[in-house]
């Protein structure tokens, strides 16, 4: 593998070799032929096909980021990544269920909001511990730390424990941390922005201006959704993402920091990884039985008509929510101290570790966010059609072909891979029937890998 | 080993001392690995009466054709494929449209061509056909190394699934195809259990004869190098990829004669025999048994099937959930397989 | 430098401007070089001076950016690796690679064996092979080891047998990259003699080396590159006490 990324050949090198230049060119004039027919023929269709392709691309792309954030961190398949879509799909189905979705209501069980508030704890105190550990240690004594993070670690679990509990009143019992959220986020972005004009400011003094305002801003956010019983979607968008992501950082702590201390190859990484998504395939089954599940509509489905096609607002949602989380991710990697070590450890993970980057943590947060991003997109396919346990193995599946497409490792690639796998599928199935939307992302997936390995944005 | 003198001494120094006694178990775990199945087996056979152990003995032999020859490309060759479930399936679907009942057939909606052909005559069809899906499949993924293999072949796993699924003309898609012929020699019909039984042993045997002449063959041995170290054997004069593709397309021919002997058992295949899990499923049969051993293929596929029957044994699980619930156990046992003893149970070879 | 004109059959293997590019890196640029029949050559340079890239593309696990390679008077645009023994040629590897997880004695029969696909699949170990595999195990001391895997084998004891799978093939030209590289005295003198003894036996050694003692000592003609480029070539003292050479070891 590190031949492979050593010897990475971009387009212009590729286009050298004459049978595969010859080749390149053929399909793409192929391609843009029959696209220009296509459109030639039925303008309006084409628009829709487009649109569709764009829709779904989003949902590939955001697949994609993920998926390229954590392989190039930690060089292997993260196959739970599939789990998590599936995770957080359900997760949005688990609290959002209702009986006029035909499905049975009385899901909500004990026993699975005791494991989730369970490994919430768990990992809110492993969090708490690599974080604020050695800044407190020579302040308190080690009992005092422990105990403190593990009371605070206990309540933020019971707390998840009780959210999951209630999810009809899911708006009130999220108000306190909505509130407390907008709070901090109205102390940070205001010392994120001082920061950049002068980096010499002290987060104690912003705190001390912003703090009373900050204060009445997180009050007036955590009232308005506890009024807001519409609000009840959206944060159980943000409960299960945060826990699928939850999942992740613990499987990684849990799990893989051992194994990749004792691994020969990426391939027990890979195995391992496949052991997880069967289990997590499994209990889904067993928790929510295997039929497909709507999910409850986000923006009313009335489409709108413009030039002929007909557009969802969830849709066009969906895209925007693809693009600012390339945005997101983008200002994290490019921007700040976290993205530099991020990219050091993909580089080389031993010499970040002797130049002081404390790896555990930063990998740790790459599978939180990942494992989001995946939950982010297995609950925009859920509400575009619906859930069902197998839906991680094929949005895994695409997402990784968007990846290799766009160019594995890279993160421009992965969204344009994500979009072009959508629009490619799309557009293939405009002649055939909308089953084998599959097998185009497969051929697809064939042709890069054979022709061009590198993908569209080969990585540096 | 020789049971002399020393031996003794070192058995009974074992009863003295705890901990070299646990060491001594440890490194023993094979045969006990092997005893504790196998009694599983023999106490599941007195405990739920022959005939219920006849229908059970007949999915393992199913399962056991498909690990060993799964074994062959992951344990030998060092290729871990997901996609075998797709050459399963070919083969399964070879048998169900050349030999099921024209006269049902045509009956519904979904009309598809039949042949009524007898089930000898199909089965080696069911092997060909398997065979030629993976010299086209085997040639473009020759090339693919590792991880990128693991997830293409987890590409075709889908795509077979989809395939099945979707190409009703051919297979009635999600209807699925029903009377299968069972197996007829002369005027004598394999209608009993213990028949198809004894039938899918003799394949069984065959498969684990023809996998250990492979293996015990100097090819055998280039294949084992071929996972070691691709390049270094091409340096000795070896064309790997010829290798390769032999022994890929002979694995998937196993698979096919499983799938024609799978659908004439049943009688009724429908897509979702075929999906990617079952994939997954078999190679974790194929880990847990332990890579590049027959034995342990064998012994990872009773196993597997006895786990279903241990699952009874948990309270409070209702009956519908067992499969899922093997399933369920089947991965967290790969993921401490990894960590503990990533050559599985009776396994030569570590991932 | 000797001329490509010259009979072909004096020499086992030349090469006529081979090129080798990692991205912006010239690994090996335009080399020509030639090595002839018989007797001991080393390949001498700095580090980073496409040694190991020379070894690579002769033996056809790198491909060729460029230029040819003309082993036994047979010109060759594309080497492939598969052919080489045809060739007549055969190397070892700097980084030590065994067939891990094999047994020692399956790491020497897997090179014995049949090369074609469907009579390798009928063959089972003949005892001429067998005795030829004890020969060659014994030759290079590993004979009581043949049942453990080869990842169980030091570090000395790994290279030892990957001397011993190259001897196996049976060759005229053996390429041997880095042979000496980490070895104690001990091995040293093992690995030294059974070059002495390839060499009494009339093959073509070729090996690459950093230790100018040994290179003294054992080559009968040496090959220095800096910087993918020839350098110089010729017989052992001059070359090694000519100026450049000097220049590019200290470093200049």
């Amino acid at each position: 593998m590190s031949t492979q990324r050593e010897s990475a050949r971009g387009l212009p090198q590729l286009l050298n070799i004459p049978g595969t230049r010859l080749l390149a060119a053929v399909l793409a004039a192929a391609v843009i032929a029959y696209l220009a027919w296509k459109i030639g023929q039925s303008p309006p269709q084409a628009l829709q096909f487009a649109f569709n392709g764009l829709a779904v691309g989003a949902v590939y792309a955001l697949l994609a980021i993920g998926f390229t954030l954590v392989y190039s961190t930690v060089w292997f398949f993260d196959l739970y990544y599939g789990a998590a879509a599936g995770l957080g799909a359900y997760g949005v189905f688990y609290l959002r269920t209702s009986p006029a979705l035909g499905s049975r209501a009385d899901v909500n069980s004990i026993y699975v909001n005791a494991v989730f508030a369970a490994i919430v704890a768990g990992v809110v105190a492993w969090t708490l511990h690599a974080v604020l550990y050695p800044r407190l240690r020579g302040r308190f004594s080690p009992n005092t730390i422990g105990v403190a993070i593990g009371l605070s670690a206990g309540a933020i679990g019971a707390y998840a424990g009780v959210v999951l509990s209630y999810p009809a009143i899911i708006h009130v019992m999220l108000s306190p941390a909505v509130g407390v959220v907008a709070a901090l986020a109205a102390i940070a972005i205001p010392y994120w922005i001082i920061q950049s004009f002068s980096p010499t400011i002290r987060l104690s003094l912003v705190a001390a201006f912003a703090g009373l305002p900050a204060a009445l801003i997180g009050a007036a956010c955590g009232y308005l959704v506890s009024g807001a019983p519409g609000a009840g979607l959206y944060l159980s968008w943000a409960v299960s993402c945060l826990l699928a992501g939850c999942v992740g950082l613990a499987l990684y702590r849990g799990l893989y920091v051992y194994m990749r201390q004792r691994a020969r190859s990426p391939l027990i990484m890979l195995v391992a990884s496949l052991g997880i998504l069967l289990a997590i395939a499994a209990f889904i089954v067993i928790v929510f039985e295997s039929a497909p599940r709507p999910l409850p509509d986000a923006f009313g489905s009335a489409p709108w008509k413009i030039g002929g096609a007909r557009i969802k607002a969830f849709n066009v949602f969906g895209i925007g929510v693809a693009v600012a989380g390339f945005a997101v991710l983008w200002l994290l990697l490019k921007q700040t101290s976290f993205g530099r070590a991020i990219r050091a450890i993909g580089d080389d993970e031993e010499v970040s570790k002797v130049v002081g980057i404390n790896t555990t943590v930063i990998i740790a947060a790459v599978f939180f966010i990942g494992a989001m991003y995946a939950a982010l997109a297995g609950i925009l396919t859920g509400h575009d059609t619906a859930v069902q346990p197998r839906m991680g193995l094929l949005l895994l599946l695409k997402g990784w072909i968007a990846s290799v497409v766009g160019g594995i490792g890279n993160l421009y690639g992965a969204i344009v891979g994500g979009f072009v796998l959508g629009v490619v599928e799309q557009f293939g199935i405009w002649d055939l029937a909308g089953e084998w939307k599959d097998a185009i992302a497969f051929i697809l997936l064939i042709l890069f890998l054979s022709f061009w390995p590198q993908g569209l944005l080969p990585r540096r | 080993m020789p049971f002399g003198t020393q031996r003794i001494r070192e058995l009974t120094g074992l009863v003295r001392d705890p901990a070299q006694l646990a060491r001594h178990a440890r490194s023993n775990i094979e045969l006990w690995a092997s005893l504790f199945i196998i009694g599983w087996a023999i106490a599941f056979m007195f405990w739920q009466g022959v005939g219920f152990a006849i229908i059970i003995g007949t999915v393992f032999a199913i399962w056991a054709i498909l690990s060993v020859s799964l074994n062959l490309i992951v344990g030998y060759t060092g290729l871990l494929s997901v996609g075998h479930v797709g050459f399963f399936g070919i083969g399964a679907y070879t048998m169900a449209v050349l030999t099921s009942n024209p006269a049902y057939e045509q009956l519904r909606t979904e009309a598809i061509p039949t042949f009524g052909w007898p089930f000898f005559a199909v089965l080696p069809i069911c092997a060909v056909l398997a065979g030629l899906a993976a010299v086209l499949v085997g040639v473009v993924f020759n090339r693919f190394r590792d991880d990128i293999f693991v997830l293409a072949s987890f590409g075709f796993a889908i795509i077979s699934f989809n395939v099945f699924l979707n190409l009703r003309p051919v297979t009635r898609g999600a209807f699925g195809i029903h009377e299968i012929a069972r197996p007829q020699i002369g005027g004598w019909l394999f209608d009993g259990e213990l028949e198809f039984l004894l039938l899918c042993l003799v394949f069984l045997a065959l498969v684990m004869l023809v996998s250990w002449f492979i293996v015990s063959s100097s090819f055998g041995r280039v294949l084992t190098a071929i996972r070691e170290d691709e390049q270094a054997i091409e340096v000795f004069g070896y064309k790997a990829t010829h290798y390769k593709l032999a022994v890929w397309v002979i694995s998937a021919m196993m698979a096919g004669i499983a799938g024609g002997l799978f659908a004439s058992w049943t009688t009724f295949i429908d897509p979702n025999s075929f999906i990617l899990l079952e994939s997954v499923l078999m190679v974790s049969i194929v880990i847990l048994g332990g890579l590049a051993t027959i034995w342990g293929s064998l012994l990872g596929a009773m196993a597997f099937v006895l786990l279903e029957e241990g699952m009874r044994f948990i309270p409070y699980l209702p009956a519908e959930y067992i499969g899922q619930a093997r399933q369920a156990a089947l991965g967290i046992m790969l993921v401490l397989l990894m960590l503990f003893r990533p050559q599985g149970l009776v396994g030569r070879y570590r991932l | 430098m000797t001329s490509t004109q010259s009979d072909h059959t004096d020499y086992a293997l030349e090469t006529e401007a081979i090129s080798k590019h990692f991205g912006a890196v010239r690994a090996v640029d335009e080399l020509s070089l030639s090595i002839p029949r018989q007797g001991t050559t080393s390949i001498v340079g700095p580090n980073g001076s496409g040694k190991s890239t020379l070894v690579n593309l002769l033996s056809g696990v790198l491909p060729l950016d460029g230029g040819m390679v003309i082993i036994d008077g047979e010109g060759l645009r594309v080497v492939k690796a598969y052919e080489t023994p045809d060739h007549g040629l055969t190397r070892t590897f700097q980084e030590v690679r065994l067939f891990d997880q094999i047994t020692v004695w399956d790491n020497i029969m897997v090179v014995l064996t049949e090369r074609r696909l469907f009579p390798s699949l009928f063959e089972r170990t003949r005892p001429s092979t067998r005795q030829k595999a004890q020969s060659i195990l014994e030759q290079v001391g590993m004979w009581e080891k043949r049942d453990s895997l080869a990842q169980e084998l030091s570090y000395g004891q790994r290279k030892l047998l990957e001397i011993g799978r190259a001897l196996a093939m049976n060759v005229q030209t053996y390429l041997l990259d880095e042979p000496f590289a980490g070895l104690f005295p001990q091995m040293l003198e093992r690995v030294k003699d059974i070059m002495k003894q390839m060499r009494e036996d009339g093959s073509t050694i070729v090996f690459v080396s950093h230790n100018m003692e040994i290179v003294r000592e054992l080559s009968d003609r040496i090959i220095v590159l800096d910087s993918g480029a020839l350098l110089a070539a010729g017989d052992v003292e001059p070359v090694l006490n000519s100026e450049e050479v000097i220049e590019a070891y200290l470093g200049a």
